[in-house]
């Protein structure tokens, strides 16, 4: 049976976002757009979003005169994210 | 990247690439074993010089000192280093505690060897310490030299007991190199190799 997966995850920007921060403590905003490829601006429209669900914690600070945003997920996030993998093996070939 | 439509087996990979970015990621450049290794090896080998041919142990004290700037400059190219990261990984926060235990267990060594009276023993214990940080290190940073040095100190931990006081001396500078200052040019390498 083919579980339903949850739409803030299946968004492949989002998604990657999760992936990385589900490995590391915390991560800054251009340690994010490097890996991921993206653009600042979606980038910061998809981590709103994620923020928004509750999956990750959005820090802003300055460091050196310079703004800093700094992401984190959430246990919910981290939760969240097992579901869907867990979710996505339904779809695979046995 | 853009948003689209995109199968199980295509999540799956994009969890599996983004996650091995994250993880692959090294952040070891061997510099403060290499700072380190430098210093406690020139200090043990003038130590040496100091007990062995002038039966000095006054100056060890003085010679010792060398390691208080070091701390002072860590510090700083820590406190550095810490701003200019983008990504804080746990790996990074596992080999920092591995290392605080190790000072604070150093420094309560210390302490004891100096009010047992028997300070024969401080070089022994140190060299046996010296090994438990280092093996974690390269259990963690997945690094073989580092396994290879933390033995080879047990090793001589072992030997220091059995060869006059003096000596001992000795068998710490040698366990500097391969503890901290072969695994560090090594360390080095492999960080500048990765990009």
């Amino acid at each position: 049976m083919f579980k339903d997966l949850d739409p803030i995850l299946h968004s492949q920007l989002r998604l990657a976002v999760m992936s990385l921060l589900i490995g590391v403590k915390e991560a800054e905003f251009t340690f994010i757009k490097e890996k991921t490829g993206s653009t600042a601006g979606n980038l910061s429209v998809q981590i709103s979003k994620l923020k928004e669900a509750g999956y990750v914690d959005v820090v802003k600070q300055f460091k050196d005169n310079y703004p800093q945003t700094i992401c984190k997920i959430t246990p919910q996030g981290v939760t969240a994210f097992e579901a869907y993998v867990k979710a996505l093996q339904t779809y695979l070939p046995k | 990247m853009e948003q689209q439509d995109f199968s199980a087996k295509d999540s799956l990979q994009l969890i599996e690439s983004m996650i091995s970015k994250a993880q692959n990621r090294f952040n070891e450049n061997g510099h403060l074993y290499l700072l380190w290794g430098w210093v406690v090896l020139v200090c043990s080998i003038t130590s040496f010089v100091s007990v062995y041919f002038f039966q000095s142990f006054k100056n060890l004290m003085y010679i010792w000192m060398l390691t208080i700037p070091t701390v002072i400059y860590q510090m700083i190219y820590l406190a550095r280093k810490k701003k200019s990261e983008t990504v804080r990984t746990y790996t990074d926060e596992i080999t920092n505690f591995v290392w605080v235990v190790f000072v604070v267990m150093g420094f309560l060594v210390g302490i004891i060897i100096g009010r047992s009276g028997h300070p024969e023993l401080f070089n022994p214990l140190i060299l046996m310490l010296y090994g438990m940080p280092t093996f974690l290190s390269g259990v963690i940073l997945k690094f073989v030299p580092l396994r290879i040095g933390a033995i080879s100190c047990w090793v001589l931990a072992l030997v220091s007991v059995f060869i006059p006081y003096q000596f001992s001396f000795l068998l710490l500078g040698l366990a500097v190199i391969t503890t901290w200052i072969v695994p560090g040019y090594l360390l080095r390498l492999r960080f500048k190799t990765q990009f």
